[in-house]
């Protein structure tokens, strides 16, 4: 069980990569990697908002969906789960933890088009991974996202004073950054426990 | 909005991917071979036109606040119906796709246009609309599919054209497709994600260059026209 | 009742209503591709089934789960040619389903990818009717419980960079043979 959770963990952080290897999540990526604050921000909250969409998703179709046939209704449930939780965390935040609110507040609403969250519980339940297993997959691929972004927000920020073509302009420059940043993530791919 | 303006826009001047720079996951991640590519490309087609279609027809009775999460449960539901679809009529694209069909519904391409073009346009323009968009899609995806199974394997239309026996287009990705070299000399680097990047990187780099010397031109010819205007003006002085 | 309530209970009402309208053609489509889903889903089974190890029946054998937790089902040819064994185990990417044949000796008579979902071009080759996945899983007939990659001491030939997918393979098959000699 533990070296199970430890290989998922570290599949998700390194091998697997969310960005670099499954390509879950790139809009955001590119979007909101100009500064190491900011990319700090967005994967803080991607971590919180993938980590608690895996539990709640779980339950709902191993308890709801399942036992009453609907599980070809995944998606539908799934994206409508994120959406509302994903309001319902800023709710949350703001009348409670207003200094977590105050950091990560303007993240969350970009949360919910974001395809690494609807992609992880689509992962889970592909995977038929147990609640356990969904959870730990869903905090470090989140965990996995958030070093990407921060990564590559120092990357972006060193980018700014290079000289390049000048139609590379924007977000060309940044795919073929990213490309080699992936290049060096790969050297991850022969690692694994079992 | 006339048809012609629409195609090119679709296609060129606001290509989905290239120009406006959205749903980049899926372009990327299954571009490696043209089965892929073309059935990923038809799926947003038609899950585009039919979303376009819905919406601006329920588009004066939907109320303001929760418009998006009534395009949410309509792109979901259009998603839904073309997997299952995929699921029974063509299992081999639904296994090699996975996980990004159902994500299309979190693709900002058909949200995106339910937004910004059918929330304010007839049915018969959105439908247009969805046609015209999904196929400026479907052709990126085949770019890169192109130049990436090329670079990658030495092969061209895997997957979807079979010629083993006689030339002919294999719906079940069973197709061989075309060796154009063989694919130990393929950089296979192309066929991971760093090809996906790189390959995407420089079609959009191309994009920008095309799309600026197009307005140079524009903003030459404007100029030797106001010139000649000029010399006219000058002349009849 | 105030204005705004009555407001908020007509909002719900629309969006629930275009929930269900949702679901219920949803409910219509998956009543009508159910069947052909299930259908395509077990041909791939039964032609991996009988591509392995050819047999008109194939009888469910009880085994030991915990001692072969990748192992998904064990099945006896009724010909009494051999066994086929059908194991889930994770590759590069995710899991792989796979069935094996084994014979009475105990040696692999081959294997065949259900399902799986490796990288297009390296590690999917495993599973491709193309050459170079046909000469790769030739390899495998034949081949005891000692079965390894060429780079451990084996026999078997890597994909092309898929170390991980063809080491996943190899090691399902040698997993597949144990369980069945656990059988006896």
């Amino acid at each position: 069980m533990l070296t199970n959770i430890l290989a998922i963990s570290l599949g998700a952080i390194l091998t697997n990569n969310f960005i670099f290897s499954q390509f879950l999540g790139i809009c955001p990526f590119l979007g909101c990697s100009s500064k190491v604050d900011t990319a700090t921000g967005m994967g803080l909250a991607v971590v919180f908002v993938m980590g608690l969409a895996s539990a709640i998703c779980w339950v709902i179709y191993t308890y709801i969906l399942v036992p009453l046939g609907l599980a070809f209704l995944n998606t539908l449930a799934f994206i409508l789960v994120i959406a509302s939780l994903v309001q319902f965390v800023e709710m949350f935040l703001k009348k409670s933890v207003p200094s977590l609110y105050s950091a990560l507040g303007i993240y969350l609403p970009l949360i919910t088009t974001n395809c690494a969250v609807l992609g992880v519980v689509l992962l889970n339940v592909q995977n038929n991974y147990n609640f356990i297993e969904s959870v730990v997959y869903g905090v470090t691929g989140g965990l996995g996202f958030m070093l990407a972004i921060v990564l590559f927000a120092s990357v972006r920020e060193r980018i700014q004073f290079s000289d390049y073509p000048e139609c590379f302009e924007g977000f060309p420059i940044c795919l073929v950054s990213a490309g080699l940043v992936a290049l060096a993530f790969m050297g991850f791919s022969g690692m694994k426990i079992f | 909005m006339n048809i012609k303006k629409q195609f090119r826009e679709g296609l060129i001047t606001n290509n989905p991917v290239l120009v406006q720079q959205i749903g980049m996951c899926a372009t990327m991640a299954i571009t490696t071979t043209l089965f892929n590519g073309v059935g990923m490309g038809l799926s947003v087609l038609i899950i585009l036109t039919c979303c376009n279609v819905v919406v601006s027809a329920i588009r004066k009775i939907i109320p303001d606040e929760i418009r998006l999460a009534i395009f949410v449960v309509v792109i979901a539901g259009f998603v839904t119906i073309v997997d299952l679809l995929l699921q029974a009529f063509i299992p081999a694209l639904s296994a090699a796709l996975g996980v990004f069909i159902p994500l299309i519904v979190v693709n900002c391409i058909i949200i995106g246009r339910a937004e910004a073009f059918c929330q304010k346009n007839t049915v018969s323009a959105s439908f247009f609309d969805g046609i015209f968009q999904g196929l400026g899609y479907t052709c990126v995806l085949i770019c890169m599919c192109v130049f990436r199974e090329l670079i990658g394997s030495g092969r061209f239309g895997g997957g979807l054209i079979d010629i083993a026996n006689g030339f002919r287009f294999t719906l079940d990705g069973t197709g061989g497709g075309i060796q154009l070299f063989p694919s130990e000399y393929g950089a296979s680097i192309m066929n991971l994600p760093f090809g996906g990047f790189i390959t995407l990187g420089l079609l959009i780099a191309l994009m920008q260059y095309a799309l600026k010397k197009g307005e140079k031109k524009r903003a030459l010819a404007e100029r030797a026209a106001a010139e000649a205007e000029a010399n006219k003006e000058d002349e009849s002085c | 009742m105030n204005g705004e309530s009555k407001k908020i209970l007509k909002l719900t009402f629309i969006l629930f209503l275009i929930c269900a309208v949702t679901a219920g053609v949803l409910g219509v489509v998956n009543e009508v591709t159910k069947d052909r889903i299930y259908m395509q889903k077990n041909a791939k089974t039964i032609e991996a089934y009988s591509a392995v190890l050819a047999s008109e029946r194939y009888e469910e054998l009880t085994f030991d789960k915990d001692a072969f937790p990748t192992v998904d089902v064990v099945s006896k040819a009724s010909n009494g040619e051999g066994w086929v064994v059908q194991t889930t185990f994770s590759g590069a990417q995710g899991s792989i389903t796979m069935v094996a044949g084994v014979d009475n000796d105990y040696k692999c008579t081959g294997i065949s990818i259900i399902e799986h979902s490796e990288t297009s071009g390296l590690g999917a080759n495993a599973a491709s009717t193309a050459e170079v996945g046909v000469n790769f899983r030739a390899q495998f007939i034949g081949q005891g419980e000692d079965i390894a990659l060429a780079g451990a001491g084996g026999s078997i030939e890597a994909l092309t960079g898929a170390t991980i997918t063809s080491e996943a393979v190899t090691k399902a098959t040698a997993t597949s043979i144990a369980v069945v000699k656990s059988l006896g």
